[in-house]
């Protein structure tokens, strides 16, 4: 058997998958569309690939104001589904700026969140990369950097989280449930990526053999109204955000009566723009009020040679997110 | 010569999945070949080891330069029988292997020691090492008319400004594969490229064989567009090396990764224009071109020669230079020099048209060359003029002023428009038509179809000389058992099949006219040979209510048939009585949201006029998937070398980013006929000429939008905000 070679194993229960998740050389495989392209270009070499499609982890179910998501949920029935797009517009916006529609029709809501960086000297395994090779040093610090982060860096990993998913789901405060053999937790999607460090940059904060379960919004619809997710690319379809913004707001008695703000494309991490947030509360939707949470969100940016254009292109694109959800009734 | 439309005639073969690509064959007792590639960019291989990869399973054979010493040393050979490493990814040596994945894994279990020189990975980091090379293609690199120095210093206007293009990667859908195998002395290669016989050629020079032995196969390609030619040999020959070791057949296909280093690229440019002018006419112009080629080969694209050509200008100085760099090789594109050099030329004239308060459209028409004024000759037809007009109206240019500037949602409009062209010449082809006793036709040519509509083209061509129709027509190509073809390359297939298939359809008619007029017992018996006409199947008096079927003729007199071969000259560029250009106008208008960078195009026109147009449909399709890859071009494609390793960054389409469906404009395509006396069934090259001007389109409608001036390729995000 070469190197390159896996086992397949195609879980029907969910503890079965849990146990065989903890082995070391396990990987889950849920829609494939970023294990695989991984794995052809010998990024990663799992041994067993426990393939959790086919769990009965699929549902969607809203009781109350709060919306449960299984993890093996497909993207296109995410954006389709009626409930979501009635009382979480934010969530169909994100998954259908993403990828294509075949992309979409097999990727998972989970394997979304956690699916790895763009950044081609991490999707190169000749190249100097402390993602993929702890201590190898980071190609894109000095390299080609147009892609880097503006926020959250370290000397050792300037690299972006690429999903749009995610940043609509942080500005809706999401939470995951994570499970393992020996139990469950929930955590809020923003734990779940750490920032990198020195020399290491993990892409998540799951302990080995953790599988997402179930992405859970509790009380977002209020923001049903008045949310949009705006993302800017070099061409129309098809491309990972160059800079992208969720925002969503409540907007009660001609006043913001509450904001929330995630960027893309600009952090390890889905991006929240507190300070932003902060400053509308009160304020009448105005242009003045918009352009001063503009301005505060680029506020400690931190460029690299080839991205300080995303500083002005992150506080416009504020603006715009801010006009059109802010505008929309 | 007829037009008319008709659908492809291999199309029900292609989307059936019947047509068979030839990296598809899969002959008994095939080995998989994988290519071991060198870690970085310059140096020398010290020594690969391979003992590993010997005992993994499968493992066939390993092919390096030692193998390759038996070959003839040349050009094509050179990378794979020397030791020198000249850029990342550089292949050091064939596994074959029984399965493709046992051969992968056994190239990545080999080891290169490599002793490593310090590599020159971006042009930048040494343009005053730039020197000049001979030639650019088929033209001198450095030309001079008149006193362009001089001229400038007397000039009302100087527009002088640097244009930049970035380096553009080749990728047709169908990855560069090879399946050969030798029998006895004799070698079959199935490959995709667009020139077999060429093909054949340095096979029988490296190999030291006669071309009889040699036979080279190309049915059909998934895109050519320039990079299916000299630098797949080497792999090739590699392939050959292995297949002849093991004397099993072999099958090589690169990966899309590797097609970002091995099957050449767009050269990267950084072209200097100075335009001088006196009372809005160009007295001046100066081109000068720097590009990239490797340190193993040289190659410069004919960037600034149009320039020579496009606008009447009595002094004009071109040059070309070139920087080595430890980088892939740049081999010509699509619209090879007019897509880069019309960019510069062509936004520089827009410049002026600025500052010399005049229509963009006006200033081109006040300087329209009426002759080649390069070569002092006439040009054998010229409708650029007409071309502007049709694409003027068309397109709605006469509302520019009004129109743009406006907002449409959150685009701002621009409206831009510039030249495109490119020289019709013609290479020598044979032909064979073979008319059967059951009135069906073959057509043979070794020529290649690259998906752009050749086997319809001969098809139809011969159709109409014969009176034949399209479904009793069978057209093969691709095969050097067939008479010589022209390579695929410079938009000159159809002009140069266009006078062999007729040449032998003539013969054809006049043995049939024979047969028919001098036999009695026919109702065409007695008429003269020059009253007869061929249509539907049927020999026919113009004059009289005569008319016998090809069927009938050929059963009294020509029981097995009718064959017939004919030929044409390549065209000798020394005794040109006329210099034959095609040109074309596109006028674009885009969307440029200026808060947020982002351009898209919304509608494009192109009026083109190229001679006679064989097949409108197939012309039209040309025209537009021309036009997308200089959309691609102007926004999209970059490759990007990482500087201090001297790798391509980015190596997939996720990466690599090429116009996709969201992005596709509306187009609309205006052809202008021409009756051309001094070519060939006035037959002018089309394949080219959507690649050029719509670069600099572009870029003047950018300008249009948001009043700034891109003079860099691709235009991005960070060039409007
Ligand atoms: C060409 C292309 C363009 C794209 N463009 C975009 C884009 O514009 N925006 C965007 O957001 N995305 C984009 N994507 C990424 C795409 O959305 C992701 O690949 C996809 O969502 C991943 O989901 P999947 O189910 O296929 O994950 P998989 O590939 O199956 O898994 C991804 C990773 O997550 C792990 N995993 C999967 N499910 C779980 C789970 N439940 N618990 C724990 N671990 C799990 C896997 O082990 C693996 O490491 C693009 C992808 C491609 C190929
Ligand atoms: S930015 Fe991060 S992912 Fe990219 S090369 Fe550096 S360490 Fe690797």
């Amino acid at each position: 058997m070469s190197s390159a070679s896996f086992n397949y194993i195609r879980a029907a229960e969910l503890t079965d998958a849990l146990a065989r998740g903890e082995r070391a050389g396990a990987a889950y495989l849920a829609g494939g569309t970023d294990l695989l392209p991984l794995w052809k270009a010998s990024l990663t070499a799992p041994q067993e690939v426990i393939d959790i499609s086919h769990l009965p982890l699929a549902t969607i179910t809203r009781s109350g104001d709060a919306l449960t998501i299984g993890a093996t949920a497909r993207l296109s029935d995410i954006a389709a589904h009626p409930e979501v797009k009635a009382h979480y517009p934010l969530v169909c916006d994100g998954i259908l700026a993403s990828a294509s529609g075949q992309v979409r029709n097999v990727a998972t809501m989970g394997g979304n969140l956690l699916q790895r960086t763009r950044c081609p000297y991490f999707r190169d395994a000749g190249l100097a990369c402390n993602k993929r090779d702890p201590g190898s040093g980071c190609g894109t610090r000095h390299g080609e950097n147009r892609h880097a982060v503006l926020f959250g860096g370290s000397p050792g990993c300037v690299a972006t989280h690429p999903s749009d998913l995610a940043v609509a789901l942080a500005a809706l405060d999401a939470r995951i449930v994570v499970s393992s053999a020996s139990g469950e937790r929930e955590l809020a999607l923003s734990e779940l990526y750490p920032l990198p460090g020195e020399t290491t940059a993990p892409d998540s904060s799951l302990r080995p053999g953790e599988m997402i379960t179930v992405i859970r919004m509790l009380n977002a619809a209020r923001f049903a109204n008045h949310a949009t997710y705006l993302k800017i690319r070099d061409r129309a379809s098809f491309e990972f955000a160059v800079v992208s913004v969720a925002a969503a707001l409540r907007i009660a008695d001609g006043a913001i009566a509450e904001a929330r703000l995630a960027a893309g494309g600009v952090a390890p991490l889905p991006w929240r723009l507190e300070k932003s947030e902060a400053a509308l509360i009160g304020r009448a939707p105005t242009e003045h009020a918009f352009a001063e949470a503009g301005a505060l969100a680029i506020e400690g940016a931190r460029p690299l040679e080839g991205n300080a254009f995303k500083i002005p292109l992150l506080r416009n694109a504020v603006i715009r997110a801010l006009q059109t959800a802010g505008g929309q009734s | 010569m007829k037009n008319r439309t008709i659908a492809r005639y291999e199309g029900t073969l292609k989307v059936t999945g019947q047509a068979r690509y030839e990296g598809e064959m899969m002959p008994e007792g095939l080995l998989h070949a994988a290519l071991v590639e060198s870690p970085i960019a310059c140096g020398e291989l010290q020594s690969l080891d391979t003992s590993r990869a010997a005992t993994l399973s499968g493992f066939a054979t390993l092919v390096t330069h030692e193998d390759a010493a038996s070959l003839k040393p040349s050009a094509a050979t050179a990378l794979i029988r020397e030791k020198a490493i000249h850029f990342h990814g550089q292949p050091v040596a064939l596994v074959a292997a029984t399965t493709l994945s046992e051969a992968r894994e056994a190239a990545k279990a080999t080891q290169a020691s490599i002793a490593a020189r310090t590599a020159l990975t971006q042009m930048g980091q040494a343009l005053d090492q730039a020197y000049e090379p001979a030639m650019v293609g088929r033209f001198p690199a450095s030309t001079r008319r008149g006193d362009s120095a001089k001229a400038l210093s007397e000039a009302g206007l100087v527009v002088r400004r640097r244009y930049t293009t970035a380096v553009n990667n080749h990728h047709p859908m169908e990855p560069h594969a090879v399946v050969c195998w030798w029998e006895g002395n004799k070698v079959v290669v199935h490959t995709c490229t667009q020139a077999i016989f060429a093909t054949r050629a340095i096979i029988a020079h490296a190999f030291e064989m006669p071309p009889v032995d040699i036979r080279v196969l190309s049915r059909y390609l998934g895109g050519g567009f320039g990079c299916k030619g000299q630098l797949w040999w080497p792999w090739m020959f590699w392939a050959m090396l292995a297949s002849r070791k093991t004397n099993r057949p072999v099958r090589l296909e690169l990966t899309r990764a590797q097609m970002f280093i091995l099957v050449g690229r767009r050269q990267e440019t950084a072209q200097d224009i100075a335009l001088g002018f006196v009372d809005g006419r160009l007295t001046a112009i100066e081109h000068d071109v720097v590009a990239q080629t490797s340190t193993h080969a040289e190659f410069s694209d004919s960037t600034a020669v149009y320039t020579r050509f496009l606008y009447a200008c009595p002094n004009v100085t071109t040059r070309h230079s070139l920087v080595r760099t430890n980088e892939p090789q740049p081999v010509p594109m699509r619209a090879p020099g007019t897509a880069p050099g019309t960019f510069a030329l062509e936004s520089a004239m827009d410049e002026a048209a600025e500052l010399l308060g005049v229509d963009p459209l006006e200033l081109r028409l006040d300087n329209f060359a009426d002759r080649d004024q390069e070569n002092g000759r006439p040009w054998s037809s010229n409708s650029l003029r007409e071309c502007y007009r049709v694409g003027a109206e068309r397109f709605g240019w006469a509302e520019r002023r009004a129109r743009s500037a406006t907002k449409v949602g959150r685009w701002k409009i621009g409206f831009g428009m510039a030249t495109t062209l490119y020289p019709a010449i013609r290479q020598a082809c044979r032909a064979r038509v073979a008319l059967r006793a059951d009135g069906s036709l073959l057509v043979q040519c070794g020529t290649q179809d690259m998906g752009s509509g050749t086997y319809t083209a001969l098809g139809q061509i011969a159709a109409d000389a014969l009176g034949v129709p399209m479904d009793k027509i069978t057209v093969e190509l691709g095969d050097t058992e067939l008479p010589d073809g022209p390579f695929s390359g410079g938009s000159q297939v159809t002009a140069s099949i266009f006078p062999a298939v007729e040449a032998a359809t003539a013969k054809l008619r006049a043995a049939l006219a024979s047969i028919a007029t001098t036999d009695a017992t026919s109702p065409l018996g007695g008429k003269p040979p020059e009253d007869l006409e061929f249509a539907d199947g049927m020999i026919r008096s113009r004059s009289g209510n005569a008319g016998e079927r090809l069927t009938d003729v050929l059963a009294r007199a020509a029981a097995d048939g009718l064959e017939a071969e004919g030929e044409s000259p390549a065209t000798d560029h020394q005794k040109l009585a006329a210099t034959g250009m095609g040109y074309g106008a596109i006028f674009v208008e885009i969307g440029v949201d200026p808060e947020l960078g982002e351009i898209r195009v919304r509608r494009v026109c192109g009026a083109f006029a190229a001679g006679h147009i064989l097949n409108p449909l197939l012309a039209k399709s040309q025209y537009i998937g021309g036009l997308i890859g200089g959309i691609g071009m102007a926004l999209h494609e970059q490759t990007a070398t990482d500087a201090a390793t001297g790798s391509i960054l980015g190596k997939s389409f996720t990466d690599y980013l090429i116009p996709v469906h969201a992005d596709m404009p509306a187009f609309d395509i205006a052809m202008i006929d021409e009756d051309d006396p001094h070519l060939p069934g006035g037959v002018k090259g089309i394949g080219m000429l959507g690649t050029a001007g719509i670069q600099a389109a572009i870029a003047n409608a950018v300008y249009d939008a948001i009043g700034k001036r891109i003079r860099k390729l691709p235009i991005r995000i960070e060039d409007c905000l």
